[in-house]
């Protein structure tokens, strides 16, 4: 399978490349390319224009700020896991970037890339061919979405590992452009939309992942459901965070809806309550509340919804355990 | 649009002629018939494309070749020393950690990139690190027994 | 004690380990010649429609196009692995049967350009009803796939000994179970791929191939070219894998010939991922009842079968597989009375071919999984039911097997004791358990005419030894284990033989990779063109010994007199004797050998020996269920072996290590899922076989057996042991949780379910 014909930039500044993506308006951001290179061999994106970030020097890091961490977007996953501050303090990224794809995806997979990774579909994960036994589907420039059997809608799912993690550790984002940048919540960051699945503006670039302070300090982890041990995305992937000092409880999944979810309804009926049985019986209840499963994967409904249920209160066991 | 760059490869300077679509892979292949690394998948699925970018083991048939310029890149090709296989090749021969010789180069590749990072690893990590390079031949226990013994071999330690 | 080989039985390196790892081995997509096209396939997107039209003209106006061809301009000829079952064509003519059937191909300049080009051919299609499952496509009404073949049943087979009914009645339990086993695909490392040369002077056509037979692609490409067998050279460069799913021709094969001829350009055509998986071969899904009569003590009395076989679109080597399926039902079990009945039926799905097995792998799972459901029932242990029932050497077989050496009771109890089974099986803590798996397996399979291996050994000047062997080595070390038979009957170093194989245009007939038979056929040839020219060289150098020839020995570089190790001359120097004394060189020694037994077929109707040897062997899997997440982990195999006298015990355990990874995928990991006819997880990620973290920890125990057919007693092992381990796995589950599983994959999903009945049925 070879590429789509592109245009290849390589800008020295972020500022450039921000320029670049005004120009161009179906231009799109290189970084590991595990992700984006697969889908231009599948034809599902041919960008005009690839505009390959790593060129940018100085956007591999991960610092402490005044008690926040710092992670530039370009760090590759396996820098991500390593860092000594990560690996104590935040082990649910920790989990979360060691579990992506393979020990290859690591060292080439950036946590920028991974948190803007497209939304995945057994209709559009597919070869050029393989989807022409079908009318094209909304994701991939047509009309129709074949999960739901809907024009104009698509129900792609979000798969990316980290991005449950950082949810839960309450992380920002910095997203960088010509002129100037803001910082968002992680979570404002996905549009819930499967056909455009990142609320990004255009010219803008995922330049920075900031954890606050306060998440450092309490239990948090990453669970991840796959077939294999190595290489699959998640069929559900959980991460949990609680603070016994604030008696707050943060869960989000991943592999479950168009967008990595937070499961509020059960945060909020966890707030305040120690973590025990109360707490473990009321999760499968309501943790799939607010996700909305479709089946877009070869993987049953029911089967991802007890994965929800198991792996939230496998967390929540393990952090009981811990204290 | 194709571009002329210089890729450093096995130690050596090429100057290529590359379109910016062309991939690492098709690029050592097909440009610099080094057909020692296999495509298996294309789609970075099965490790079978696996060479070293300054070190570090990369799928080469997701990766563009200008993505590469700069780099170091060392393919199986580059591995044995004068005529001298590198320990890895031959515990890989020795101890039967093949068998098609297929996946072989990535999986060496790999390998490679795992022990000079982790020269002792537990066989848990190793198994970690080696998952994503698919063999359907050998069921893989030949395969982390040779890496094993080299790991043994070189370290002095048991 | 003095050790009975020199070179048998050796843990030798495989011939080609060193090109292997240095990245110098070419497989056939290394191969790049001067002015060479790249070739691609159009392939249906429905799964099954009326071809009306195909307009080809903006691909063959696109520059750089060389070449389009369809279906509607190749020669009216249908091919098939099977001679009486060739059904398909290079390209569809007229119709197409599944997702992924060839209409047609294009070659250019360059693979980009080849993949342009056929985004650029219109297809008319009719759409037809379609079906997709063969319980299904054999009712009355079903769409027609072939036109002439009722119901779908492209072979119906039957086969009866004994008397099953009185059988029955005279059993203390009778057992009707139903099993299903899925769709699993090869996956080879390698895709498939292939390079043609030709030479228009003198109609040659030269053709390199990732195959397993090439012998039998040169037949198929002879007849679909419609060119002479003789003007067909088919080389086989390196295979990466095949596993039976590279024994058939398929489009890329004819169509890189057909674009050769056309263009007199050499043409390559390359395999994508998806392709090798939807459009090639993948093994059969099978329904499969099972009844099964035992005494009161857990005798097998009778077995009667229904089998029903998901063909896909095509035959393949549907009769061949069939045949398997039934036969080896009667090993390694005694079953006195049998009754087999089955079918194999088309459905617009991809084609089901030779998978590592061979219709083996299915009923092997009815029955050992059944096997243990009734001991429980009679209260019995099932390694002492499997002891019991074993067949034996020498004792007259139900079938009319000959079975000369069996390890099989053996083989249970040393499988049973390594993996703890008296202490364990039933005993440990929930969540965990041990199984067991037997199996049987042939050495070599008769394909319709095609079973003998031709050798030919040459010593040249200098003592080294060439060997021409028509052995297709796909990866498991054929070239090694004929190296190492060859050296042993010369008494020359392993070094100094060199193997040149499977080109047709130099190498003997060989039937190649196919039905487990290499060692023991080309062993066997080889072995005894070597004894040809051993004898030649006693002969010349007996008197220079003082010695009758036949009272000669070649060990160890020597050649000595029996008894007298001390009176011996070193191979080199009887070599140069043999010069001296004005004999031709080089010397030569030729042999064709074949196995004396029936085409498989034919034992339908008349009992007779299937295969020139039987491999043994039982399974014994330790296997944790995680009852939270359903997932289960392999903790040990434990496989006890008779492959008869290993000539290269490492390669053996590679060969058991492999099939029991593949075991796995199949017990636990792979289903080729399909939707309405199409696959829906064609690739590595998504169909997901077991990476180097799912693997279990392997134990191989060798029962040594010294087989009298085989070459220095050796039998099958490449293709048994994959038999095992799913049923020896599904029956540790059964002990870790109390729950039988009869449908495979056995996935956390089933397990959970399960668990979750299992709960509501013990509390109500």
């Amino acid at each position: 399978m070879r590429l789509p014909k592109f245009e290849y930039r390589q800008p020295e500044s972020m500022k450039e490349a921000c320029e670049i993506l005004l120009d161009e308006p179906s231009a799109r951001v290189l970084a590991g390319g595990t992700d984006l290179l697969v889908n231009m061999k599948h034809r599902v994106e041919t960008p005009t224009t690839v505009v390959n970030l790593k060129g940018v020097a100085g956007q591999s890091y991960v610092r402490k700020d005044n008690g926040a961490l710092r992670i530039g977007a370009l760090t590759p996953l396996k820098h991500v896991y390593r860092d000594p501050f990560v690996a104590e303090k935040l082990p649910a990224l920790a989990a979360a970037a060691s579990s992506v794809g393979s020990y290859h995806h690591q060292t080439m997979g950036t946590i920028g890339g991974n948190l803007c990774q497209q939304t995945r579909c057994k209709y559009f994960n597919q070869s050029k061919w393989w989807r022409s036994s079908r009318p094209l589907c909304f994701k991939a420039g047509g009309d129709l979405c074949h999960v739901a059997k809907k024009e104009r809608v698509c129900y792609s799912t979000y798969c990316g590992d980290v991005a449950p993690a950082l949810l839960v550790l309450d992380a920002e984002v910095v997203l960088s452009a010509k002129d100037g940048s803001r910082q968002v919540p992680l979570e404002s960051m996905y549009s819930g939309e499967g056909k455009m699945p990142l609320q990004i503006e255009r010219g803008e670039i995922l330049t920075e992942v900031v954890i606050p302070a306060s998440s450092a300090n309490a239990f948090s982890t990453y669970k991840k459901f796959a077939n294999r041990g190595s290489i699959d995305f998640p069929i559900v992937g959980a991460a949990f965070w609680t603070s016994t000092a604030t008696g707050q409880s943060r869960i989000a999944l991943t592999a479950v809806d168009r967008k990595p979810v937070r499961a509020r309804q059960l945060e909020e009926f966890m707030r305040g309550k120690p973590l025990g049985q109360d707490c473990l019986e009321a999760v499968d209840g309501l943790v799939t509340k607010e996700a909305r499963l479709m089946k877009s994967s070869i993987d049953s409904l029911s089967f991802k919804r007890k994965l929800m249920g198991l792996l939230v209160k496998e967390s929540i066991k393990e952090a009981m355990g811990g204290r | 649009m194709k571009h002329g760059i210089e890729l450093s490869v096995n130690g050596d300077l090429y100057e290529v002629l590359v379109a910016p679509n062309q991939t690492l892979l098709e690029v050592l292949r097909d440009k610099l018939g080094l057909m020692g690394t296999k495509r298996g998948c294309d789609v970075g699925a099965c490790g079978a494309c696996t060479v070293l970018l300054d070190g570090e083991a990369y799928l080469s048939c997701v990766m563009l070749a200008m993505d590469a310029v700069g780099k170091k890149i060392v393919t199986i090709e580059g591995l044995a020393e004068n005529g001298t296989l590198h320990p890895l090749q031959d515990s890989f021969v020795r101890l039967g950690g093949l068998q098609c010789g297929f996946c072989t180069p990535g999986i060496i590749m790999t390998a490679k990139a795992v022990l000079d990072e982790e020269p002792h690893p537990t066989e848990a990590s190793l198994k970690k690190k080696m998952a994503g390079n698919l063999c359907r031949c050998t069921g893989y226990t030949k395969v982390i027994e040779a890496v094993m013994d080299v790991a043994k071999r070189t370290g002095g330690q048991d | 004690m003095e050790k009975e080989f020199s070179v048998v039985g050796q843990r030798l390196p495989m011939v080609d380990a060193a090109a292997k790892v240095t990245g110098a081995a070419q497989f056939t997509d290394d191969l790049v010649f001067p002015g060479m096209l790249y070739g691609k396939i159009l392939r249906s997107p429905l799964p099954h429609a009326k071809i009306l039209n195909v307009d080809v003209s903006k691909a063959a106006r696109l520059p750089g196009v060389k070449g389009v061809v369809t279906g509607a301009e190749i020669p009216d000829r249908q091919y098939g692995i099977v001679p009486k079952a060739r059904d398909e064509y290079a390209l569809a003519k007229g119709k197409v049967r599944y997702i992924g059937d060839e209409v047609a191909a294009v070659c250019a300049i360059d693979p980009e350009i080849a993949e342009e080009a056929i985004d650029l051919i219109e297809v008319d299609y009719e759409e037809l009803p379609a079906v997709f499952d063969p319980l299904d496509a054999i009712k009355e009404g079903a769409p027609i796939i072939h036109e002439g073949v009722a119901n779908n049943t492209s072979f119906a087979i039957r086969k009866e000994f004994g008397d099953v009914e009185k059988a029955f009645s005279e059993s203390y339990l009778v057992s009707e179970d139903r099993f299903y086993s899925q769709a699993v695909n090869h996956a080879p490392m390698e895709p498939h791929a292939a390079v043609a040369q030709y030479d228009p002077i003198r109609g040659e056509m030269v053709l390199w191939s990732s195959t397993q037979i090439p012998f039998f692609l040169r037949r198929n490409l002879s007849a679909t070219l419609k060119i002479p067998e003789s003007s067909v050279r088919v080389i086989k460069p390196k295979v990466g894998g095949g596993f039976g799913q590279k024994i058939d021709m398929f489009a890329k094969d004819f169509c890189a010939a057909w674009f050769a001829m056309k263009t007199g350009r050499p043409v390559k055509f390359v395999y994508e991922r998806d392709e090798v998986f939807i459009a090639t071969r993948q093994r059969h899904p099978m329904y499969l009842t099972v009844k099964t009569g035992m005494s009161k003590d857990g005798m097998i009395l009778a077995q009667q079968f229904l089998a029903h076989a998901d063909g896909g679109a095509y035959n393949s080597t549907a009769p061949t597989m069939m045949a398997l399926s039934c036969f080896f039902l009667m090993v390694p079990y005694r079953v006195p009375n049998l009754l087999y009945e089955g079918y194999h039926v088309y459905t617009n799905k991809p084609v089901g071919g030779a998978m590592r097995g061979h219709g083996i792998p299915q009923a092997r799972f009815a029955v050992e999984r059944q096997l243990d459901m009734m001991a429980e029932r009679l209260n019995l242990d099932p390694a002492d039911v499997r002891f019991k029932n074993s067949i034996k050497a020498g004792e007259p077989h139900p079938g009319g097997f000959v079975i000369n050496t069996c390890g099989f009771a053996d083989s249970v109890q040393e499988a049973a004791k390594a993996i703890g089974w008296r202490e364990k099986r039933g005993k440990l803590p929930f969540g965990r358990g041990v199984g067991l798996g037997g199996a049987s397996f042939p050495s070599g399979v008769t394909n319709m005419s095609h079973i003998s291996s031709g050798a030919v050994v040459q010593v040249g000047r200098d003592g080294a030894v060439n060997v021409l062997s028509g052995a297709a080595d796909i990866g498991q070390g054929a070239e090694t284990v004929i190296a190492q038979i060859v050296a042993e009957e010369l008494g020359v170093p392993y070094e100094a033989v060199r193997v040149t194989a499977a080109d047709t245009g130099i190498t003997p007939l060989d039937p190649g990779t196919f039905g487990s038979g290499v060692t023991v056929r080309a062993g066997n040839a080889a072995r005894i063109a070597a004894q040809s020219v051993k004898k030649k060289l006693f002969e010349c150098i007996a008197d220079e010994l003082e010695a009758n020839p036949e009272d000669l020995v070649a060990r160890d570089g020597k050649i000595f007199v029996t008894g007298s190790p001390d009176i011996s001359i070193p191979f080199g120097q009887a070599i140069k004797t043999y010069q001296y004394k004005d004999l031709p060189m080089p010397l030569v020694g030729r042999a064709s050998w074949m196995a004396d037994t029936k085409e498989p077929t034919t034992l339908f109707n008349e009992p007779g020996n299937f295969s020139p040897n039987y491999s043994f062997m039982t399974q014994a899997a330790e296997v944790e269920v995680d009852t939270t997440t359903g997932k289960v982990k392999v903790l040990k195999m434990v496989t006890a072996h008779d492959c008869g006298r290993p000539i290269n015990p490492m390669l053996v355990e590679g060969q058991l290590e492999g099939s029991i990874a593949g075991g796995m995928g199949q017990a636990l990991y792979e289903n080729v899922i399909v939707e309405n006819g199409q696959v829906m997880n064609p690739s590595f990620l998504d169909y997901g076989f077991p990476t180097a973290l799912e693997v279990p920890e392997m134990e191989t125990i060798d029962i040594e057996t010294d087989d009298p057919v085989g070459p220095f007693g050796a039998k099958e092992a490449g293709e048994g042991t994959q038999l095992s381990p799913a049923p020896a796995i599904v029956n540790a589950i059964y002990d870790a949780i109390g729950v039988n599983f009869n449908e495979l994959p056995v996935t956390p999903e089933k397990i959970l379910k399960a668990l979750q009945e299992k709960k509501q049925a013990e509390s109500s």
